[in-house]
């Protein structure tokens, strides 16, 4: 795509980076109930992105086209102590406007963070995201990741 | 008479005149009853020989029955008028009123069926089950965004045509009348920026309609009660998730992602298409100000448009449609749903494209500009008796070169049939109510009073 660009997050990305970090959040709350988002959302992925890229072993992408950010991809290289391999890179977060959904642009994305994340050191990629969102499913499903780890919940019904 | 007056003088007689008539459509012979016996060649035993024929070949029911002049009016009650969720029943007395306009002006036998179902799946599997008794069927009055999954799934299961009219229906009336109004302001369709104020069925209907028809998308703006739609909007991905429909409109149209509310969209706009909120005072006359000169303003709310139609030539607008007969220009779906239907039904269209709409919405602008071109005379009315038979002719054609057609016909085969289908039906009427069989008209006691 021409005049678009993949790369990590610089300070300067993140006021509209974490436009797109609240904008996944959202999205995953119109799935389950569970996950309906805190009204300082906006303050808080800031700080979070903000975090992320002075953090070793975080990556944040971006993909920009001139100075406004398309998409965001937010990932930890973690440790598995007790199992092989014994690192993992996890995507967190990823979010595309939709104007620039259906161009090839998150495969991109999802292979230059997973470039990078086996650069850290990574021998394995995984990518974390609610139960019920069918669209990450699909997405990750498409490019050949498999169910890894089940998390269940039950809410606190305490009277 | 003041419109409201008028209003409640129409409520009054509807219900005294619906319980004296109890019921506005029924079933009449087509074949003659000479005596008794002839009902073993109409019923049992000459009738098994037709079933056998047609058991051997599905096709011939629309030969040796009814089935192709006969569709059904399917609703679910879930958005009637502008009475919303009044479910089934409460609904019949419209599919009534609708199958007796597709009577008298088109010809067409149409069944009102209102249903009661649980889900789009279980409406869906009722419509698939009625396939082999219809020519076609008319989806009415079913809420959105449903309307949109159900017509968009049933178009691609049955062989009949399948039409939501107040989608498609709506949609090729208001192009119509914009075909008009933009010659008479001096525009073209592809270089005019329009901006549609509602983002229900009507207009997401008639947005699509009219890009089908080459208007730029990119220029086109739409706006609803959180203001304009573009592909960045906050909610973008709610609507992804919760109506399809408008999140792909957001993503086509409005390509500079003009912000705001609707006063942000008509800046230097020439075409308001407004389906949102009945008036008065939903549209300023500032707004309408601000669009370029001698704007093209369509008001559609019903019973009371956005603003009432001169302060929109006050304000600077040059054409204004409304959806009320007691204005000019009345955008009304009458003047569509029964000619298009003749035409489908009689060249047994499996389906009705797009194409077919613009074919009609052409004819219906040509009919008016053989009338006389006039700011007040953009669309015709349901007193054009000529104009059902010729958009029939033309939605005939248009499905044959779309090759969506079973039979084929000329042009003026399919006038002529469109014609004598429609006239055999106004005559009908005409010797029922001559012979007394239609009874007069109870007498207005209150009005005498």
């Amino acid at each position: 795509m021409e005049g678009v660009e993949i790369r990590e997050a610089k300070e300067g990305d993140l006021e509209q980076a974490a436009d797109l970090i609240v904008r996944v959040k959202k999205l995953n709350g119109e799935f389950d109930p569970l996950f309906k988002v805190v009204d300082d959302a906006r303050e808080r992925a800031r700080k979070y992105l903000g975090d992320s890229i002075k953090t070793h072993g975080h990556l944040v992408l971006v993909a920009t086209k001139g100075t406004k950010v398309l998409g965001v991809l937010r990932s930890i290289l973690q440790s598995r102590l007790f199992y092989l391999p014994s690192k993992e890179g996890l995507i967190t977060d990823f979010y595309i406007l939709p104007e620039w959904r259906r161009r090839n642009l998150g495969d991109e994305m999802l292979q230059e963070a997973s470039k990078k994340l086996k650069h850290m050191g990574a021998e394995m990629i995984i990518a974390e995201f609610p139960a019920r969102n069918e669209i990450g499913s699909k997405f990750y499903t498409k490019r050949g990741f498999r169910a890894f780890v089940e998390t269940l919940a039950i809410e606190d019904r305490r009277d | 008479m003041p419109p409201e007056e008028s209003h409640d003088e129409a409520s009054r007689k509807a219900l005294d005149y619906s319980a004296f008539y109890r019921g506005k459509i029924g079933t009449v012979p087509k074949v003659p009853v000479r005596s008794l016996n002839d009902f073993s060649i109409w019923y049992t035993p000459g009738v098994a020989a037709v079933s056998r024929a047609i058991q051997k070949n599905s096709e011939l029911s629309f030969d040796y029955t009814n089935r192709w002049n006969t569709i059904a009016i399917l609703t679910d009650g879930s958005r009637v008028l502008g009475l919303g969720d009044i479910g089934p029943e409460a609904s019949m007395p419209v599919m009534e009123g609708k199958a007796l306009i597709y009577k008298y002006l088109g010809g067409v036998d149409a069944i009102p069926v209102p249903v009661k179902v649980s889900s789009e799946e279980q409406f869906i599997a009722v419509a698939e089950a009625l396939e082999p008794s219809l020519g076609g069927i008319n989806l009415e009055d079913i809420a959105s965004p449903r309307c949109f999954s159900i017509l968009e799934k049933l178009r691609g299961s049955m062989k009949i045509p399948v039409w939501h009219d107040d989608q498609q229906g709506t949609a090729g009336v208001i192009l119509a009348g914009l075909y008009n109004a933009l010659e008479l302001t001096g525009r073209d369709l592809r270089t005019s920026k329009i901006v549609l104020s509602g983002a229900g069925a009507a207009n997401i209907a008639a947005a699509r309609l009219l890009i089908e028809a080459g208007a730029s998308a990119q220029d086109m703006i739409m706006v609803d009660s959180k203001g304009t739609l573009h592909s960045e909007r906050e909610d973008i991905d709610q609507l992804l998730m919760r109506n399809r429909w408008k999140y792909d409109m957001a993503l086509k149209t409005n390509s500079s992602k003009v912000h705001g509310s609707l006063g942000a969209a008509l800046e230097g706009a020439d075409v308001l298409v407004a389906a949102s909120t009945p008036g008065p005072g939903v549209i300023k006359g500032a707004e309408i100000s601000s669009m370029k000169r001698d704007s093209i303003v369509f008001l559609l709310s019903n019973p009371v448009p956005e603003m009432w139609p001169d302060e929109a030539i006050k304000a600077g607008a040059a054409v204004v449609a409304t959806g009320r007969s007691d204005f000019p220009n009345q955008v009304n779906n009458s003047i569509l749903f029964p000619a298009l239907f003749r035409g489908a039904l009689d060249v047994r269209a499996r389906t009705i494209s797009d194409t077919m709409v613009i074919a009609a919405a052409k004819e219906l602008a040509a009919f008016a500009k053989k009338k006389g071109l006039a700011r007040t005379n953009i669309v015709p009315t349901m007193l054009d008796w000529d104009v059902f038979p010729a958009v029939a002719a033309v939605v005939g054609e248009q499905a044959q070169r779309d090759g969506l057609a079973r039979k084929s016909r000329t042009r003026s085969e399919l006038l002529e049939e469109a014609n004598q289908m429609i006239q055999q039906s106004r005559s009908l009427s005409s010797i029922l109510i001559e012979k007394g069989i239609i009874a007069p008209l109870p007498r207005d006691t209150r009005q005498e009073a």
